[in-house]
Parts: structure tokens; C-alpha cells; sequence
């Protein structure tokens, strides 16, 4: 069973580059059983962090209140 | 009444007084003529109609951007007498007026700008995926502002905003343009500067081929996407932007992926990594019964090899059986206690027994003699 995602520091960006080492690793030749489902879980991890970013980040705007005409 | 007698400074000062009460600011729109740049920083000109002249006077940093004699400018200025050089009008801002005039002088900043290479492709940078920090430069109340948020809210999420309301257009907007690019560059460092507004006329779009404008877009550390939305010509800022969009709603596409799209692509990492797992579980099992076999085709070899060698054992063994000799027709031979097994071992007289493999004879030697 997944864990719920907690909420997660890192950015998308961060998240997904970890992801596609995983999947790097996973495409490698010698996969080693015992690492794989190690692997695995840190994956599954990963997609449920990333997966919480998608469907619960919002978008913040922060109004400049510095004047540009000079 | 008496009259009264000035000075020529003091009536410099009254008319000045008089000029600054009754026309604080004048907006004259007319043929730009006589146009000239002194020590690459004043300007001066005129602007003209059939039947009048009007001078003007100002610096470079006033004007958008290249101009020749004959273009259809409005000017804003404050008129004032000079005290040597007579009247003109002090020069705030410019701006060509009507298409032609507006395609005129973009052309002219193009030829400009170009030669410095401020739209070399090679310049270009790629923008950040997905940033999370960007700077936004857009007026507040506009369509544009409010359709980039909400297609960038569609789309994702997590990015912070920072957004500087400004001009879009009219006499303001170049220099707030410029210099809220230059606050971002200088103060909020965002990893990249959006800057758009919505379609419009030739003239509601000339702050974006305005060449304080434009160079500041080419000069951002942080790599610019700029999006005015419109069919027709590109303005100059957007040719010298890293990334251009068409639309607000296009920039917002442009700079961050689709939550959606991304979900969906989620998933299919997720089952190629099951499918991974999965292939290792079996190809680990196929190992294992491999393995198993192996062991066992060694063990029966062992098995076999073992029951051949102790057949032939056993057949070696029952060659020493004596019944079997004695089956054969051999006798064994004893005197008393002994075996004999030489002629020697026995005289004339002796009493024998002779085992055969049913039974004993009883014998006396009669004689012994060796073979031959």
C-alpha cells in the first residue's frame, strides 16, 4: 500500500530527476533483486510526492508595489 | 495705467510664469522636421504643419528610438522661453503617430538594432521547465493578466508570481516597461520575465517597438518571454525576447507543463517500472529453477555414476567368492587344518579332504607330482 504523500520540499524538478534515475537504473543491464524492490518503493514514493504536487500546488502572486518609471 | 518696462531676463521669467500657469503640459502632434542629435545626447527638432513651425528640445533618452525628418510624431513637452535661444518646447516624451509613421520608425529601429545583433538567433536562451519563480509584467486590469493566470493555474501549480503592474500602452508605458524589467533583473532575480499584454492598433502596440523597451528585454539576465497578442507585425521587444508567444494565454502554455499531461505520463513511468520489477521477479525465478536443476542433473550423475562403480565392485567381489569357483569345478583342499595349496604340503598316505560345491570327498594321496 502507498502512503499517503506528505507534503514535499522539494521541487517538481528535484522530484522528477530523482524519478528518472530510478528509471535509468531500472533500465541498466545487472539489476539486483534485493536493490530493485528497494528501488521500487523509493519510486513509488516519488510518484505519490509528485503526484500530490500536481494535483494540490497552487500558484501564488505577489503584487510589486516598487514604482518603475525611473 | 501705466505700462510696465521689463528687463529681458524678467520677462523671460513672466513668460516663463505665464507659460507654466496656462499650459503646464501641451500634447502637439505634427511632421517631425529639422531633426537632429548634438553630442549623441541632445536632441533637437521641429514639428511642423503648412502653416507653422514649433521647436523643440530634449535628450536621446527621451525618444523610442531612431527618427528621420517627415514621420508624424506626437510630442509632449512643457514650452518654455530660453533665455539665449528663444522658445521651444521642452520635450517629455514622443511618439510616431498613425501606421505609417509607426512602421517608419520600427523599420528604422530594426536596421538599428539588428546591426548590434540584439536579434541574433544565436542570442536566444531556452527558458527554464516548469520555473518556479517568474516575474510577470503586465497591467493589472487587463485580459492578458487575467488569462495567463488562470491558464497557468490550469496548467500547474507551485510557481510564485512576482507581478509588477504597469502601462501598456501610452506615453507611460515604455519607461514602466523598461524599468520594471530592470527592477527584476536587479532586485527579485526571477528565473524568467513574462511580458505581455492583448491585441491591438499599430499605436496601442508602439511601446513594444519602442528601443528603451526593446533593449531592455535583450539586456534581462533572466531569459524573457514575451507575448503581445496580435495577427499582424511582430513587435521589435518580441524579436529581441529569448522565447515569443502569441497570445498571454500561449506564454502561459509556453512556460509550464500540463498537470494533466504530466499525470498521465506519471502513470506510464509507474507501470514501466512495475513491468521492470516484474521482469526481474520472473527472470530471478527462471534463475532459480535453473539453479535447482542443475543441482539435481548433477546429483543424478553422482547418483549413477556411484551405482556403476559399485556393480563393478560387486562383480569384482563375487570373482573372489570361493563357491563360486567351487561352482565352477574348483575343489578346495585341506589336510587337518591346512589348505593346500602346493604338492609339496602333502605325502603318499596323507588323508585329504577335498570341498567341492555340493559337498566333501574324503581322499588319501596315492601320489604327488608336480605339473609338467
Amino acid at each position: 500500500m502507498v502512503e499517503p504523500a506528505k507534503k514535499t520540499t522539494k521541487n517538481y524538478q528535484e522530484l522528477s530527476s530523482q524519478l528518472n534515475e530510478i528509471l535509468e537504473w531500472f533500465e541498466s543491464e545487472n539489476l539486483d533483486l534485493d536493490k530493485a524492490v528497494a528501488k521500487y518503493e523509493q519510486a513509488t514514493k516519488l510518484l505519490a510526492d509528485m503526484e500530490n504536487y500536481l494535483k494540490n500546488t497552487q500558484n501564488k502572486v505577489k503584487k510589486i508595489s516598487a514604482r518603475f518609471e525611473s | 495705467m501705466q505700462e510696465i518696462i521689463y528687463s529681458p531676463t524678467d520677462f523671460v521669467a513672466v513668460v516663463n510664469q505665464t507659460l507654466e500657469y496656462a499650459y503646464p503640459r501641451v500634447i502637439i502632434e505634427g511632421e517631425l522636421a529639422n531633426f537632429r542629435i548634438s553630442k549623441n545626447r541632445w536632441v533637437y527638432f521641429d514639428l511642423k504643419d503648412e502653416n507653422a513651425n514649433v521647436s523643440f528640445f530634449g535628450t536621446i533618452y527621451q525618444l523610442p528610438g531612431p527618427l528621420e525628418d517627415g514621420l508624424m510624431v506626437r510630442s509632449v513637452g512643457t514650452p518654455r522661453l530660453h533665455p539665449r535661444f528663444g522658445f521651444s518646447v521642452n520635450l517629455e516624451s514622443l511618439v510616431p503617430v498613425g501606421e505609417g509613421a509607426l512602421k517608419k520608425a520600427s523599420d528604422l529601429l530594426y536596421k538599428k538594432l539588428d546591426k548590434e545583433g540584439l536579434f541574433d538567433p544565436k542570442r536566444k536562451r531556452p527558458l527554464p521547465i516548469a520555473p518556479r519563480k517568474i516575474g510577470l509584467i503586465t497591467a493589472a486590469k487587463s485580459a492578458a493578466y487575467s488569462d495567463f493566470v488562470k491558464i497557468l493555474n490550469e496548467r500547474w501549480g507551485g510557481v510564485e508570481i512576482l507581478f509588477a503592474d504597469v502601462y501598456v500602452q501610452g506615453d507611460k508605458a515604455p519607461l514602466q516597461l523598461a524599468g520594471a524589467i530592470e527592477y527584476f533583473n536587479q532586485s527579485e532575480q526571477p528565473e524568467v520575465l513574462v511580458i505581455t499584454r492583448g491585441g491591438g492598433g499599430a499605436e496601442d502596440l508602439a511601446a513594444f517597438n519602442d528601443e528603451r523597451v526593446v533593449r531592455a528585454v535583450a539586456a534581462s539576465r533572466a531569459p524573457t518571454l514575451v507575448a503581445i497578442g496580435h495577427e499582424v507585425d511582430i513587435s521589435l521587444a518580441e524579436l529581441a525576447a529569448d522565447v515569443r508567444a502569441s497570445t498571454p494565454s500561449n506564454a502561459a502554455q509556453i512556460l509550464v507543463p500540463d498537470r494533466h499531461h504530466e499525470l498521465s505520463l506519471l502513470t506510464q513511468k509507474q507501470q514501466g517500472i512495475q513491468k521492470f520489477l516484474e521482469q526481474e521477479f520472473t527472470r530471478q525465478d527462471q534463475q532459480l529453477k535453473d539453479s535447482r536443476s542443475r543441482v539435481q542433473g548433477s546429483l543424478e550423475q553422482l547418483f549413477s555414476g556411484e551405482i556403476e562403480r559399485l556393480t563393478n565392485y560387486r562383480r569384482l567381489v563375487s570373482l573372489f567368492d570361493p563357491k563360486a569357483a567351487l561352482r565352477r569345478g574348483y575343489a578346495i583342499v585341506v589336510k587337518g587344518q591346512t589348505y593346500i595349496r602346493s604338492v609339496k604340503q602333502v605325502k603318499n598316505k596323507d588323508r585329504l579332504s577335498v570341498r567341492l560345491s555340493d559337498g566333501t570327498i574324503q581322499a588319501e594321496v596315492i601320489k604327488a607330482s608336480n605339473n609338467g
